[in-house]
């Protein structure tokens, strides 16, 4: 097991797993952050997939197939926001009913668009190349893991910071926590606290349309019915136990991933491929049941 | 800043909350607008300060006519308000709340707290009011907190200052101080206007008085040119409820026995707290909010277990026990937040009047409902109390703040328990149904029930207890008998771990 | 009369104007994909209500049993104010342990089928339990609980019908097919099997549950106001698991009406694929959980994908049609009927 978890190609695996979860958590962040109870992720995983492998292949660049991910998360954030802040519709509701909309859009558009049912592939779609970062490649082990990875890993990394500053010193960081903790504050204030939520909508849909996109252009080529398979709903629960602060979500990502990343490696080793399947749904339960103990435990100490 | 408010009218739905209000504010003076809870008085304000959107009428700032579209506008024009329940971000330090809405900002729009902290440096300097910017406003006392909502104010520049309620939730000497900082204003120009159902405060510090009632201007001119009584008839519209008398009756056997409970909440726990509760007798727990009250009503009925100490119910032991248990051993409970625990606001208030009834049989057979002799009960409460309400079928949230407040009275008192907790029983309901929920509590007393009363409302627990015992930073600070001639010692014991008066 | 009229016609405006929404969006999509829209409307009729001597209407009651019965299932959660979104792996469970129990156990067939579907509730049953146990003691949301434990009995059914019950000459991921002697009989002169009777009972029982018993009224109390249940008394942890246990026993009687009335065995996919769960969730979630109309909302969604089915044949619109259409209702009713749910669910009951 130890040489498993120590061998650079399982190590350097893990990356293509943590993007997606990790682009997804944190734009679940900002919207938890925001005060908008945002349980959607998987529909905006799923859709900008879908998007991203149509951008990519009608234009044959994966920079295009990116950014019509990023315009297909955000055109979702824009439904998500018309229907529960502007109609006043329940969050779980619409969650529900997005997620629907992206399994639903997504095949009946796969058969619309390019008459397959099931999964596309086709030496058209483009997907993002490795990148190679000079002399941190030679960094012996950890080169391997940090270098050689896709465009969207990086800007997945770069985001953790940012965010962490974002929120921390910036004017609208200020008032999406503001939204998030007290919407009423924040209108007496004279900020309409409803736009503050649409503008985290918006930045939760582009961050989950990059994570869809790094899971259909960069780790396959292809796109696969309902191939986010989950991870959205791990990125869910990664936001709630991290309460939406970006480094533990860092960490949590980076655990879950690893997790993922596991089970692809471990079928090799003769376990039935349904138990490892299983393997990212059991951890995350471990994971919750663990923190939350620890959580009382703490709390049970404070007041001592 | 000169402020007028001319014919304001103000619908919520087919409600009418002001009904074309005329009121002029002028600079350098503290305006006090009265009037009982529901009255309009707070929504007045609400409209001057550009949260709701007037039917009618105008507002004129300087000989200017202005229209908000939201605070923003109002707040730019120099208005500031400081609301009743405090307007802040608990897990936010002191200075993002103050810059919070009116960032000074630098490159990128990234927010400059250098610069934010000098200003409010001079702003302390100028005005002698400071608060540790650093610290999470979570963790301050509520007094700290109306600082933080003050400096606000004055950090963008205010020239009218609105303040809702202020002194609700402070004790006699920070109210003093509070009042010293508002003359101070005055004093610099400034115009204040203070929204208080408190006529001794009214006298204290206005220099003119306007009163509402029932969404109209009742009456608005110098304090010099009216009086107390005057404007005690405004507020009620008509004589004032005489004063409860009580009567004399000796205490019987102790029903309720606590001994060193102690019950955990964020940071230390509340307690040891210890005290006998007796047939018979109101016993007042006085207190700001916050001082472990809540902790230890929630240990009391059973919704939250004690860490240590015990209790004892009709010479029972139950501080095991689950609220169930309790209440079928006599405890009844009216909880302080009538929309969250008191009731369930979608149901009907049949299904709301039956909820925890002891006697099951009567209305059910085996696991089925009987939902005429449910609907026969809530009738009965609902004529014994007074309650005004469509019927026993309508929901819960069609009734006003006193009927849902009474029903909720009714559903406890008809449970005839020997111990009854109730917990500030009054609190946002209108005189009339302050008045009587406070005479079924003083017969319930009168008739053997021991009552223990957990009131923020000074006067009310003053009114009611035969003993007051008063809360500080979660331990009973002291004791002392009910009645008026103990308003000192009570507000002493409010502030301080004193010793018993 | 005036009056009344007035406000009718102002009740029924908003209405109008959602139904139109929809309507267009239905359409962009047909003329998206080039279909005739005259010959795709009728296919959908057709394909929901038609077919020779009904068929295609037997096909909707068939899968309106199962819609239905996942409906009444999770109503009777989101009732008791329980966000149970895991009625898919509580469904799987049921369909699992009712196609098992009929292979392995001998005895004369009328027994085995009521040993499976006694076997197909508890088991249901006890995958409910499992995300109220998690919820309660070990402080995990149940709305992420139950959602996660739909995965690992996907997988444990997948295994199990891949490897030890596999029916290898078929060739599919599939368990042998139950005993004959046990499938559902058919209505006479139909294709519609009696499981649909099942789903009727199950129905009637939930409504008799919500509107005439103690403990319908007091987990509906539970339901409106957790802090008010607890405040006057009520035992919220033991109506929290019986309820979840209810829900999860309908769940698994669903499952094993599956199993023994459309397809004599368990398939790999066969619960799960057609989202039956999820569509029972918004055929409550489309009513605002009251119980009456929850079985006609079922039937309705039911109709939206056999008539997609339908489209298909008439028009070639792909029928993943279906998928869109009930979620651009949900969302366009969710803003309207108001569902007090999100206020309490999710971040858990902070028990913990």
């Amino acid at each position: 097991m130890l040489d498993l978890l120590l061998d650079p190609s399982f190590a350097a695996s893990i990356p293509r797993f943590v993007t997606p979860i990790l682009l997804a958590a944190l734009g679940g962040a900002l919207c938890e952050r925001a005060g908008v109870f945002n349980i959607a992720l998987e529909g905006f995983l799923l859709m900008g997939a879908f998007a991203a492998v149509l951008g990519s292949y009608f234009s044959g660049s994966p920079y295009v197939g990116a950014l019509a991910a990023m315009l297909a998360g955000m055109a979702l954030g824009l439904v998500f926001a018309e229907f529960n802040l502007r109609r006043g519709g329940d969050s779980i509701v619409v969650s529900i009913a997005i997620n629907l909309l992206a399994a639903g859009l997504t095949t009946f558009l796969l058969r619309a668009i390019f008459d397959v049912t099931g999964a596309f592939s086709d030496a058209g779609i483009v997907g993002f190349g490795p990148v190679r970062l000079p002399l941190i490649e030679d960094i012996p082990f950890v080169g391997q893991i940090l270098s050689g990875q896709s465009a969207l890993f990086y800007v997945a990394l770069l985001c953790v910071p940012l965010m962490h500053v974002f929120l921390a010193r910036h004017r609208l960081g200020l008032r999406i926590r503001a939204a998030g903790e007290n919407a009423e504050a924040l209108r007496a204030g004279g900020v309409e606290p409803r736009r503050v939520q649409l503008v985290a909508l918006l930045a939760c849909g582009a961050l989950c349309g990059l994570g869809g996109a790094q899971l259909s252009i960069a780790n396959v080529n292809l796109f696969v019915e309902n191939m986010s398979a989950g991870r959205g709903w791990i990125a869910v629960v990664a936001v709630l136990l991290t309460r939406g602060r970006p480094w533990p979500l860092f960490f949590i990502a980076l655990l879950f991933g690893a997790v993922d990343s596991l089970s692809f490696r471990v079928q090799g080793l003769g376990l039935a491929q349904q138990f490892t399947d299983m393997m990212p749904y059991l951890a995350t339960l471990i994971v919750l049941v663990a923190l939350s103990w620890w959580r009382a435990r703490r709390a049970r100490g404070e007041t001592r | 800043m000169r402020v007028e408010l001319n014919g304001i009218t103000v619908r919520f739905g087919p409600v009418t909350a002001v009904d074309d209000v005329s009121l002029g504010i002028e600079p350098g003076e503290i305006h006090a607008l009265v009037g009982e809870n529901g009255a309009g008085k707070s929504t007045l304000m609400n409209l001057l300060f550009g949260l709701v959107r007037p039917a009618a009428g105008t507002v004129v700032l300087d000989g200017v006519e202005r229209r908000w579209s939201s605070p923003q506008d109002a707040i730019a024009s120099g208005l500031g308000m400081v609301h009743q329940h405090f307007m802040l971000q608990d897990t936010m330090t002191v200075l993002e709340n103050i810059v919070l809405c009116a960032e000074p900002v630098g490159r990128f729009g990234f927010v400059d707290f250098a610069a934010a902290r000098r200003r409010l440096d001079a702003i302390a300097a100028e005005h002698g009011i400071a608060v540790d910017l650093t610290r999470e406003v979570g963790r301050l006392s509520v007094s700290q907190r109306q600082t933080v909502e003050i400096l606000k104010v004055l950090y963008r520049e205010a020239e009218l200052v609105i303040l809702d309620e202020p002194t609700a939730v402070l004790t006699p000497q920070e109210k003093d101080r509070l009042f010293d900082t508002l003359r101070n204003f005055r004093a610099a120009g400034k115009s204040i206007v203070i929204i208080t159902h408190k006529l001794d405060e009214v006298m204290e510090i206005a220099d003119r008085v306007s009163v509402m009632r029932a969404g109209r201007l009742v009456r608005s001119s110098l304090l010099d040119e009216t009086s107390r009584q005057e404007i005690a008839r405004g507020i009620v519209g008509g004589e004032l409820p005489e004063a409860r008398t009580r009567k004399a009756q000796a205490a019987g056997d102790v029903v309720l026995s606590v001994r060193d409970a102690t019950i955990a909440r964020r940071g230390r726990p509340v307690g040891p707290v210890s005290f006998d509760l007796r047939a018979g007798e109101i016993v007042g727990i006085a207190g700001v909010s916050g001082n472990g009250q809540s902790e230890l009503v929630r240990g009391l009925t059973g919704l939250d277990p004690l860490l240590s100490g015990g209790i004892s119910l009709c010479g029972q032991s139950v501080e095991t026990l689950d609220v169930a248990a309790r209440r079928a051993h006599g405890m009844s409970y009216i909880p302080e937040d009538r929309q969250r625990m008191g009731l369930a606001l979608g149901a009907s208030v049949s299904e709301n009047a039956n909820a925890g009834r002891d006697d099951r049989s009567a209305f059910t057979t085996g696991p089925f409902l009987r939902h005429g002799a449910m609907m026969r009960f809530a009738r009965a409460i609902i004529e014994d109390y007074r309650i005004r309400v469509a019927g026993p079928s309508a929901a819960a949230s069609t009734m006003s703040g006193g009927n849902k407040q009474k029903l909720v009275v009714g559903r406890e008192l008809t449970r005839n328990t020997a111990v009854v907790v109730a917990e500030n029983p009054t609190w946002g309901v209108d005189i009339g149904a302050i008045d009587f929920i406070h005479g079924e509590l003083m017969r319930m007393r009168d008739s053997g029930h021991a009552i223990l009363l957990i009131s923020t409302e000074l006067d009310e627990v003053i009114a009611l207890s035969d003993r007051i015992l008063v809360m500080y930073d979660g331990a009973i600070s002291g004791e002392v008998s009910g009645g008026e001639a103990n308003r000192e010692d009570v507000g002493a014991l409010m502030m301080s771990r004193g010793k018993a008066a | 009369m005036m009056e009344t009229g007035a406000l009718n016609l102002r009740n029924v405006l908003p209405w109008l104007w959602t139904v139109l929404w929809i309507a267009s969006i239905v359409l962009a999509l047909l003329l998206f994909v080039g279909a005739p829209v005259g010959e795709a409307l009728s296919g959908f009729w057709q394909g929901a209500f038609g077919g020779r001597r009904h068929a295609y209407l037997m096909a909707t009651l068939s899968r309106s049993a199962l819609i239905v019965g996942m409906a009444i299932s999770v109503m009777l959660s989101f009732r008791a104010g329980l966000f149970n979104i895991g009625g898919e792996g509580q469904l799987v469970a049921g369909g699992l342990a009712a196609g098992l129990i009929a292979i392995l156990l001998p005895g004369p067939p009328l027994v085995v089928l009521a040993a499976a579907i006694a076997g197909a509730m508890l088991a249901g049953a006890a995958w409910a339990l499992l995300a109220g146990v998690l919820q309660l003691y070990m402080g995990v949301p149940l709305l992420v609980g139950s959602l996660l434990l739909n995965y690992p009995i996907r997988y444990i059914g997948s295994y199990l019908v891949a490897h030890p019950f596999r029916d290898v000459p078929s060739g599919m991921v599939q368990s042998y097919l139950v005993p004959q002697a046990t499938w559902f009989a058919y209505f006479p002169g139909t294709r519609l099997d009696i499981g649909i009777l099942f789903t009727l009972t199950a129905t009637a029982f939930a409504l008799v549950y919500s509107y005439g018993t103690l403990h319908g009224y007091h987990t509906r109390l539970n339901g409106l106001s957790a802090d008010f249940a607890r405040t006057v008394g009520l035992p919220v942890r033991r109506l929290t698991l019986q309820t979840l246990a209810i829900s999860g026993a309908i769940a698994g009687l669903v499952g094993a009406i599956a199993v023994f009335g459309i397809h004599h065995r368990y398939i790999d996919g066969m619960l799960v694929q057609p989202l039956y769960a999820w569509t029972g969730i918004i055929a409550v979630l489309l009513v605002g959980m009251v119980p009456w109309a929850v079985p006609i909302s079922g039937f309705f969604f039911a109709a939206v994908q056999t008539g997609a089915a339908g489209m298909e044949r008439a028009a070639g619109v792909p029928k993943e049609i279906a998928l869109v259409i009930q979620a651009v209702i949900i969302l366009f009713v969710a803003s309207r009927v108001s569902g007090a749910l999100s206020s309490r669910a999710g971040r858990g009951d902070g028990d913990a």
